[in-house]
This record gives structure tokens, sequence and C-alpha cells, in this order.
């Protein structure tokens, strides 16, 4: 200890302390204070000053760039996000934990963020995953926003609160973390959307269309057998490592998920089950309703206007999309979020924050619904019955005796 | 191989300064075109209604476009499909129009956008009518542009536009909008109801020697198809002076990036 506020005091006499560290007043108050009366106020103030933040301010320079500074209005590459990530779990432990769940093709770590408070019992959940498609950086920059923003408010708006005490979050920042990582190699690898595995049988093109590649109506509509497509669906379904790394985490949980995400760019659309036009799902109009009530949302927050309806009606018939394969396999809310803009996977860094502000309205909306739906309509069932009985009771009695 | 295409005094290139007020191109015979077949409403905010759309928004483009006016539809109010039998399939579409370099409110358009039948392989034909004042008042701007480019001692060029990140430096910008004006001539040509082309990227420009009034530049640009979700490169030659409007003079697609037709894919 000794050693460290000595250094540090040797160091605070030539170095101003950082000025954007929020906290810490000292350095222009101690500044001021050198026009104090004596030398000797003065020398005792600052280093008093210094001492008692020095402490602080050490122990957080080796502990790394805290991600309480975390910038979320810029876009990360892979090894930020993955620091991010634990940095999300220290800062949150009773909260947060890092679940490894599968490898990628070049055999990188596929990683999701639970986020609950702690529960005796198995708790419902919500599935999130970003960035399926390597080029459209919108949608990790959102799943960061949405984890940052709920940790934020939970323990001061009791509506999140309630949101996390009843559901698990699973939310994985980046699901193809090899295209995404090509992605950042330079600027002609920007626009990449497939994963990073090799054609087969003599086809010599690199990559699978992951938003194909699930077991959902696989290669019937919406692609090219060719493997140098950008809708390539893969030479069977789940032919990708990433896209079995989903299946092998949600499989077993689906009698828990209650509601599935799936975040794109660009289109600014919500769109929900199926992608395959001859297809309907059972529940379609609750889809529909959520979707325009979601859509509502997002409005509200910059005036930003969202397509709503289903996959093949709104945007392009297509099979195999992991949205689909929710649905089939019984999750019974599943949507696929479309962000901005309406003609660019390059959306401009000054359009993050928006975008993501708007899409958590968004998101945050049918999460309520769904969540209302489960824990307050039983409770509603549940009263009314008691009420029911309770009157008929005095009916029979007053009438009847 | 490459596919060298060359477009020099097309039809459809007019001499249409950006601040002519609304000279709605009109065809004769359009009144003739009543209903023969009933038109089928669309939902007006889905894709077969938003693919025509984007059809129109390159057709005004091609007519009205500049580095300081470029065009896009800020939604489809209605929607109607009318079967042509062998003629094709005519989508009647009114939508808003928006001036995006200022996020400017043109008004209501309402366009007829016909595809021919897909083996026919042949451009779709559009006409379309604004009802709102057609008027951006460019002239100062291009005027400066215009004689800033021609009065340099070195010739411009660009690239990466936009960057990684989203970035346009406010000088590229208006190369950014050119590029988009010429490219709605290709993406006009090359659309069909399987289609949804928006410019993705600029990968570089340069500006050519001219000895007459019109500035010359060589475009390298990457479109983005939403449907089959391919980029397609390609280079084009345009010309561009406050008089002359834009022009295509050549364009050649560039297929070594990518080695399928869209005609692969099952719909």
């Amino acid at each position: 200890t000794a050693l460290i506020l000595t250094s540090y005091y040797i160091l605070s006499k030539h170095f101003y302390l950082p000025a954007n560290y929020k906290n810490v007043q000292c350095t222009p108050v101690c500044k001021q204070r050198q026009h104090a009366k004596s030398n000797k106020t003065r020398t005792s103030f600052c280093h008093a000053c210094f001492v008692t933040h020095g402490i602080l301010i050490f122990c957080r320079l080796i502990k790394g760039h805290e991600a309480r500074n975390y910038d979320y209005t810029i876009y990360h590459p892979l090894a930020e996000i993955s620091t991010w990530m634990g940095q999300m779990v220290s800062e949150n432990p009773d909260v947060v934990t890092l679940v490894d769940y599968g490898s990628t093709y070049e055999n990188r770590t596929i990683s999701l963020l639970k986020i609950g408070l702690k529960s005796d019992v198995t708790k419902k959940a919500v599935w999130m995953d970003c960035g399926i498609h390597a080029r459209e950086w919108i949608s990790p920059a959102f799943c960061q926003y949405f984890v940052k923003e709920i940790l934020r408010t939970y323990k001061t708006d009791s509506k999140v609160e309630e949101l996390l005490k009843n559901l698990d979050f699973y939310i994985t920042p980046v699901l193809n973390v090899d295209g995404y990582l090509y992605t950042w190699k330079d600027n002609t690898t920007r626009l990449w959307r497939k994963t990073r595995s090799p054609g087969t049988d003599g086809c010599d093109c690199i990559g699978t269309d992951l938003n194909r590649n699930f077991e959902a109506n696989w290669g019937m509509v919406g692609v090219s057998q060719n493997c140098c497509s950008n809708v390539y669906p893969g030479f069977k379904a789940l032919s990708e490592a990433e896209a079995r790394s989903v299946v092998d985490f949600v499989e077993p949980r689906k009698n828990d998920i209650v509601c599935f995400f799936t975040i794109h760019s660009y289109g600014q659309l919500i769109l929900f089950p199926y992608g395959h036009p001859n297809v309907t799902a059972p529940n379609y109009n609750e889809l529909a309703e959520i979707s325009q009530a979601a859509a509502k949302a997002i409005k509200a927050v910059h005036g930003m206007t969202y397509t709503v309806g289903s996959f093949a009606e709104a945007l392009y018939p297509a099979a195999g999309s992991s949205m689909d394969w929710a649905r089939l396999i019984g999750i019974p809310f599943a949507f696929t979020f479309e962000l901005r803009d309406e003609g660019s996977f390059e959306l401009p860094e000054n359009q993050i924050l928006p975008t993501c502000e708007e899409t958590y309205a968004g998101v945050h909306s049918v999460i309520t619904y769904v969540h209302n739906k489960i824990f307050y309509s039983a409770a509603i069932t549940a009263s009314a019955t008691l009420w029911t009985t309770l009157l008929a009771t005095w009916f029979s009695c007053t009438f009847f005796s | 191989a490459h596919t060298v295409l060359y477009i020099t005094g097309l039809q459809f290139v007019l001499k249409l300064t950006p601040h002519t007020p609304a000279a709605s191109p009109s065809v004769p015979g359009q009144e003739d075109i009543q209903a023969a077949m009933p038109v089928e409403e669309l939902d007006p905010s889905h894709y077969p209604a938003t693919r025509a759309a984007k059809v129109a928004e390159h057709f005004i483009n091609t007519r009205y476009g500049s580095p300081f006016a470029w065009f896009g539809s800020s939604g489809v109010k209605k929607a109607g499909l009318e079967d042509m039998g062998v003629l094709g399939t005519k989508y009647h579409i009114e939508f808003t129009l928006k001036e995006m370099t200022r996020n400017q409110d043109m008004g209501l358009c309402s366009a007829e956008v016909l595809f021919h039948r897909a083996d026919e392989r042949k451009p779709p034909q559009v006409q379309c009518t604004c009802s709102g004042a057609f008027q951006v008042n460019t002239s100062a701007e291009e005027e400066d542009l215009y004689q800033r480019l021609r009065n340099a001692t070195s010739l411009l060029s660009g690239s990466d536009i936009p960057n990684s990140v989203g970035h346009i430096d406010p000088e590229m910008a208006p190369f950014w909008h050119l590029g988009g004006v010429a490219s709605s001539f290709i993406m006009l040509r090359e659309s069909n109801e399987s289609t949804l082309l928006n410019m993705a990227h600029i990968d570089n420009f340069t500006q050519m020697e001219t000895k007459d009034a019109q500035l010359m530049f060589q475009y390298d640009i990457l479109l983005h198809d939403m449907v089959s979700q391919e980029i397609l490169k390609w280079k084009l030659l345009l010309s561009w002076s406050p008089d002359g409007g834009v022009k295509v003079l050549e364009a050649e697609w560039d297929p070594k990036c990518q080695a399928i037709p869209t005609s692969s894919i099952l719909y």
C-alpha cells in the first residue's frame, strides 16, 4: 500500500488526473488550492485529496478500462466486446453470468450473458441473438446497449426489476463470431454476411447463410444451392457449428423460453414467423398485434416507422431462419427485428444511440406483453374465479336461505 | 467475362435541370390505361409495393437527381397490382417522396410500374407524376461545385465512402449523392419483381479529364440487392453538369466478386 501511495503521489505531482474521470474533482480543486494561504495548507490539502482518491483510481487503473466508461455510441471490435462481457459479469455478479455455449467454424467461443435475479425455481426466459449476419454491425451494438440498459435500470425501475425477477435473459452479442471478425479486417471485407466455413462438393466459395441453416423448411425457398450465394443454406440443415450451438442451448430450454428475438439490419421491420409463404403461425393475429404495438413504441421515441408483418409477407420468402425454427419447436413469441436504416449496412455511428433507444422501446414493449400474459393473466383468472365464487355464494345464501 | 454496356444517348436520359418545376413525363395513351383487369389491393408497407416504389425512386433520380438532389420514398400510401397478362404485372402506387440530402418532404407521387415477364429480361417501365412543388433549388450549390471542379488544378478522387463506421466526409457527400443518382440508372434497368436495389458503398471515384462542358467521373460502386442479399460491383463512367444533369456513359458489371446470377434463387 505504501509503495502504491508513494508512486501515485510522485505521479500526481507531474500528471493531471484524467479530465473525464467523473468522481474526481481533485485536480482543479487542488490546483485552486495552490493559491491558498500557506504552502503548508496547500500541500496538505492536495496530498489528502490525492490520497483519498488515489487508492480508488489506482485500483481501477489496475483493473483496466472500466465498463462504466464503455462507449455505447461507437462500433466495437470483437476483442472489446469480449472484454466488455467479462466486465458486465464482474460489475453485476448477482445478476449476470457468462455462458460459453458453443464454438464457431474457426474454433472461436460463442458466449452469452445470462441476466436475471437469482431464483430457486426454474425461470421462464427470453432469448436474444445479435450478429447472425456479420455486416449488420448495429445488431451487436444493440445487444450491448440492451444489456447496459436493463442493468442500469433494474435497481430503480420496478418494472424492469420485475422482469429480471420473473425472467432470465439470454443475450448473445455476437453469434457469427468468425464473420464479424472478418468484417473488421479491411474495407474490402466490411460487407461479408455469412459464416467462414469452406464450400463443399467442389464448390469453391466460403460461407453459409446462418439464417437459412436452421431446421425450418430448410432449403425450400429464398435460398440458392450455389455455395457462392449469399443465401446459401449450407450443404444440409445445421451444417454450421454456430447454428448447432444455438440449437444445443435453446432446444433443452424450449419449454422455458417464452420469447425469442433475433436482431438484424437493415430495413426497419418487425417480422414474425414464418418465412415460408405457405405456413401460417397459429398465433399469427397475436404476433401481429404485439408487433404493431412494438412499432408504435418505436415510433414514439424518434418518429421512425418500422414495417410490421410476417417475414414472408413483409420482406421476402425465406426458409431456415432461426426465428422460424424457434416458433416451430414451440416458442410462442419469436421476432426478427431489422434495424436502421433503409438502405445501408454502414449505419453512421451518430445513429447508434437513437437506433438503440427506439429498438429498446420496441423490444421492451414485446417483453412486457409476454411477461404480463404469463404472470398476470393467471393471477387475474384466479381472482376472477374467487370473486365469482364469493358472489355466487352470497347470492345463493341471500335468496335461497 | 465482363458485360460491357454503352448507354450513350439512351432515350430515358433527359437533360433536365434539377430545379425544373414539376415536369411530369406524361406518356401518350395514358388515358387509355384503364383497369382492364381488376386491380388487386396490396398492403402498402409490404414488399410487393415497396419494391415497386423503389423502382419509381430510381426513375425519379435518373431524371431529377444531382449531387445536391437525391430522392427516396418515405412510405407507400396506397398500392394495387394489375395483372397485364402477357405484358407483365403493373403496380399502381402512391407514395410520399423525400429529398434525402435535406430530409425535405416533396409531397405525394403516383406511379405505374410495369414489370415485364421475367423471361423477357426487359427493364421495368415507369410512369410517374408528383403533385407537390418539385422544386429543389440547388442551382447555387451545383454551380459552385461545378466551377470549383472545373477550375481546380488537380483532378478530384475519393474512396471508401462511407467508411466502415458509416462516416462520410462533408466534402465527399455530393459525390456520394452523385454516385447514388448514377446508380439509379443501373438499378432502374436491373430491377424486377424479385429485386430491391440500393447503393451500398462507393469503393472509389476519380474525376477524369474532359474537354467539354461536362465533368466526367469514373466510379467503382457496390450495389446491394435485398432479396438475393448479393453485393453487385459496377464500374460506371458518368458525366455531370448543372445544365446537362447526370448521365451514365458506360457501365460494366464486375462479376469477379460474386459468381452466381440471381436467377438461381428459389422464390
